[in-house]
């Protein structure tokens, strides 16, 4: 099937998404909550654009809304432009020392004032993506805990999780960089805990934690994984030259 | 009484070993113990395979549901619009002068709890309240006093 984004159409898939066929097509939608391997959340509000014509027009979520033949997509008006801005000064005032909210600003030229006072030293927009990258691999060691305005990402109890394997995935999904994790050539620190790394059988590099390899060993059905990506890119390439050359 | 263990497996054993049942178990512990116990939330999590932190994350989300046990008497004071403006801000500081709480906390001796609620649906007794199951109306600070002495009384036996 077709859909117009801006007037121009693109191919699109039977069950994707706005902004994957926006993405694609290099047409740029800020996101906060998205990320390519995880299930959509739909909660940052940022991809908002508008769809159909004329008095039928109205404001979707792009990273939520599937596609359909001869959808008609915008992401340029001003009446896009003017809620984004405004969930972007919403979001500002939210997590003031994130880095990421603060580029969104200043690129979609944000006004500066706002009646609202900012929460203070907040990070965090409270998309949820580190709990669900978390739940996804199977540890569920962290979630969101309480609701309204004390809502925020904990695990269990607040205490240091003792299913947390250390694989630092809810820090490396974050979009504003707001789960602190403290990390050595021997030792990794996250959510109160102390893991230990665990060194590349090959190049003797720390590639993740311990609990962490084994935890993808066990996924994978394997012993033990006991390569870092790039030694184990590499012995997959001298596998395949096995394979083909001579 | 029995043991905390042996309600906690009664109640996870009246349900399938199916996560959309995690819901109505934590409200059964709320409804007979007064509160969730982390034993009872662990032992949830053991039988449906479910990490903890998905009980947890339900069991802080709603507010039916409580983490800490609960007073033997939990008293909930309306504070809708009607209640509100009928004087329920002083029957509050009345009720911190009697027991030594605020709202959502517990006494000491465990027998009282206070709850400040969005409406109990009777804005024509305002200002209401609730002490466990029963409606009280037209509470004053002198009204109040009595009921929470005929309650120490009545728990003293």
């Amino acid at each position: 099937m077709e859909i117009r984004i801006n007037g121009t159409s693109y191919p699109a898939e039977a069950g994707e998404f706005v902004l994957n066929v926006a993405r694609r097509n290099l047409i740029p939608i800020p996101t906060l909550c998205h990320h390519d391997g995880l299930p959509e959340q739909g909660c940052c509000r940022l991809c908002l654009v508008e769809i159909g014509e004329g008095s039928r027009s109205r404001i979707v979520t792009a990273c939520v809304y599937p596609v359909s033949e001869g959808l008609e997509v915008r992401t340029d008006t001003e009446e896009v432009a003017a809620i984004r801005r405004q969930n972007l000064a919403l979001l500002r005032l939210r997590a003031p020392e994130a880095e990421r909210v603060r580029q969104l600003c200043a690129y979609y030229h944000v006004p500066e004032d706002s009646r609202f006072e900012a929460m203070s030293g907040e990070r965090c927009v409270m998309c949820g993506l580190c709990a669900r990258a978390c739940a996804v691999l199977g540890t569920g060691a962290i979630s969101t805990v309480n609701r309204g305005v004390i809502k925020k990402v904990a695990p269990p109890y607040e205490e240091a999780p003792v299913s947390c394997i250390g694989c630092g995935s809810c820090a490396e999904v974050c979009p504003t960089k707001a789960i602190p994790v403290e990390q050595t050539r021997e030792t990794r620190e996250i959510w109160g805990r102390t893991f230990k790394m665990a060194k590349c059988s090959r190049c003797g590099e720390p590639y993740t934690t311990e609990e962490a390899a084994r935890h993808a060993a066990g996924i994978a059905g394997l012993d033990d994984a006991g390569f870092c990506p790039d030694c184990r890119s590499r012995r997959v390439g001298e596998v395949m030259r096995g394979v083909y050359g001579r | 009484m029995r043991l905390l263990k042996e309600i906690i497996q009664e109640i996870l054993e009246s349900y399938p070993a199916e996560q959309r049942f995690s819901l109505p178990a934590m409200q059964d512990m709320q409804r007979r113990l007064g509160y969730v116990p982390r034993e009872g939330l662990e032992a949830t999590s053991a039988r449906l395979g479910r990490p903890l932190s998905a009980l947890y994350a339900m069991a802080s989300f709603y507010k039916a549901l409580s983490l800490k046990p609960k007073g033997k008497y939990v008293i909930r004071l309306c504070d809708g619009t009607a209640c509100h403006l009928k004087g329920e801000p002083l029957l509050l500081s009345s009720l911190r002068g009697e027991l030594g709480i605020g709202a959502g906390e517990t006494t000491a001796d465990g027998l009282f709890s206070l709850e400040t609620v969005n409406c109990l649906g009777s804005c024509s007794i305002a200002p209401a309240m609730m002490i466990g199951d029963k409606y009280y109306g037209k509470v004053t600070p002198g009204s109040l006093s009595a009921l929470i002495a005929s309650y120490r009384k009545e728990a003293a036996g």
